[in-house]
């Protein structure tokens, strides 16, 4: 299972208006890349020009190295999660997977093992105009399933889902990574991807803004503590003479630019007690706005 | 190409409304070839056409075309699976419903049996270039009563009076049927590589 999605200098116009731009990234085997971007940065697009259902104005999107129309076997190699409730209302849930998995060569014994494993057994002959969000979310995630991929692409996955059921994606995505598979996400919900997520590739007005694994850029992002004392005015001036920058936030005040025990130190010489002394690291939220504000 | 085929037939009839609609063509076909066969074979016409809109369109209306197309990611060989499918549930429908008229060993039926899966092709390459069933069938409603009908008379050469010709037996008019569906396919051909976008 060691499957490989590699986007180079995808563009896609319509007319005069590029939707995304010379995008570059890889989703490599093993690891759960996050696509991060607000509504229209270019996300869709790109997941949609990668399993064939747009076409690019230029640029590539490679699945092991071909195209998804070049796939011989496209739903065993990728299996995608597009949209919400894709499935016909007055067909069951049942008789949807098994449209499915008849493109695609699976059996009954499939699609039975599927609806068990998406929580849906019970409702394999309710039909899916029924089904609510959630359940038609999950509907999906079996379709995608149904080939037994290697690669799983995810188009915004979270909307519908309550938390149990996010919970329950995350861990079907982490056990479909530590097992060798490759996993793409996008979603704008950066909250509910920061607890998944291995790599991170942030997507603005449709060009890459960046790509780094999740790891690199949390040790690359300034650390900031949040330090409570007895004398806040005094404290805020021997930071200051020690080049840190402070600001105040409420009766705590934010550091930047000293290690905990720099400040730790500080407060001890000038005999300030020190009540709460936090290391903060910027959210991937925060991370994410900075780098599409600053564009 | 038989994939998509099984997929697409096991769709049609694992919806209700798809085998009620067939059911109810064939009951009603029954009734209409015991008293008219003119009748009959424009009844069977129309319904290939029209069930064939449904299946075809529908696909584009609950966005299920995307999964048809991850499937099955050369649209060609998709476009042809769903005029064979479309084709043998038509074939299917006429034989059927004509029975009163072979049994009268009415010549018609034979001949309408040769056009009614044309007419299902031609259905499903329109609903592959519109993509809306409702539009079709608003515009071809308007075309065949106006245009056809009352200024047509249906006769000539155009689609529906020339399937109503070709049904009657009249083997130029069916080759100028099969050319209306041909002219539709190309057109199909080229739409169905349209972007499926998020609209």
């Amino acid at each position: 299972m060691s499957s490989m999605i590699e986007i180079r200098e995808l563009t896609k116009r319509y007319g005069r208006v590029a939707a995304v731009q010379d995008v570059t990234f890889d989703a490599a085997p093993g690891r759960v890349t996050g696509l991060l971007g607000l509504n229209g940065s270019g996300k869709t697009t790109t997941l949609r020009i990668l399993l064939g259902l747009s076409r690019a104005s230029g640029g590539a999107a490679l699945i092991n190295g071909k195209s998804y129309r070049d796939l011989k076997d496209p739903q065993g190699t990728i299996g995608a999660v597009l949209e919400q409730g894709l499935s016909h209302p007055g067909l069951t849930g049942r008789g949807h997977l098994m449209s499915q998995a008849l493109l695609c060569g699976a059996g009954r014994a499939r699609v039975n093992t599927l609806l068990a494993y998406v929580g849906l057994a019970g409702a394999a002959t309710t039909r899916t105009g029924d089904y609510s969000l959630g359940m038609r979310q999950r509907l999906a995630v079996a379709t995608a399933l149904l080939g037994e991929p290697a690669v799983l692409v995810l188009d915004e996955p979270a909307n519908g889902l309550d938390p149990a059921g996010m919970a329950w994606l995350r861990e079907l995505l982490r056990e479909h990574a530590q097992a060798g598979g490759t996993v793409l996400i996008s979603s704008h919900l950066l909250s509910e991807l920061e607890q998944l997520i291995d790599d991170v590739v942030i997507i603005s007005q449709g060009r890459v803004r960046l790509q780094t694994s999740l790891t690199d850029l949390a040790d690359s992002q300034v650390h900031r503590l949040r330090v409570r004392g007895g004398d806040p005015e005094l404290l805020c001036q021997a930071f200051e003479r020690a080049g840190a920058e402070v600001s105040e936030n409420g009766r705590s005040l934010l550091v930047a630019g000293l290690s905990p025990e720099d400040a730790g130190d500080i407060a001890l010489r000038i005999q300030v007690p020190i009540y709460e002394l936090v290391s903060e690291t910027p959210k991937l939220e925060e991370i994410f706005l900075n780098l599409a504000g600053s564009r | 190409m038989i994939a998509v085929l099984r997929s697409e037939l096991y769709r049609t009839m694992a919806i209700r409304s798809g085998w009620v609609a067939t059911a109810l063509i064939i009951a009603l076909g029954v009734a209409f070839a015991a008293f008219d066969t003119d009748f009959w074979s424009l009844f069977a016409g129309l319904g290939a056409f029209g069930l064939a809109i449904v299946t075809t369109a529908q696909h584009y209306q609950h966005r299920t075309a995307l999964l048809l197309f991850l499937g099955q990611p050369r649209r060609l060989l998709v476009l042809a699976a769903q005029c064979v499918t479309a084709a043998g549930l038509a074939l299917i429908i006429a034989a059927a419903s004509g029975f009163p008229a072979l049994s009268a060993g009415d010549e018609q039926y034979g001949a309408t049996l040769a056009v009614v899966p044309l007419m299902a092709v031609f259905g499903v390459a329109n609903a592959t270039v519109v993509r809306h069933p409702l539009w079709l069938f608003a515009g071809y409603a308007g075309w065949l009563i106006f245009v056809e009908a009352l200024i047509g008379k249906l006769e000539g050469a155009l689609p529906f009076a020339a399937f109503l010709a070709a049904a009657a037996g009249d083997g130029h008019y069916l080759l100028v049927f099969a050319g209306w569906t041909a002219a539709a396919l190309v057109a199909a051909a080229a739409a169905i590589h349209r972007d499926l976008t998020g609209d």
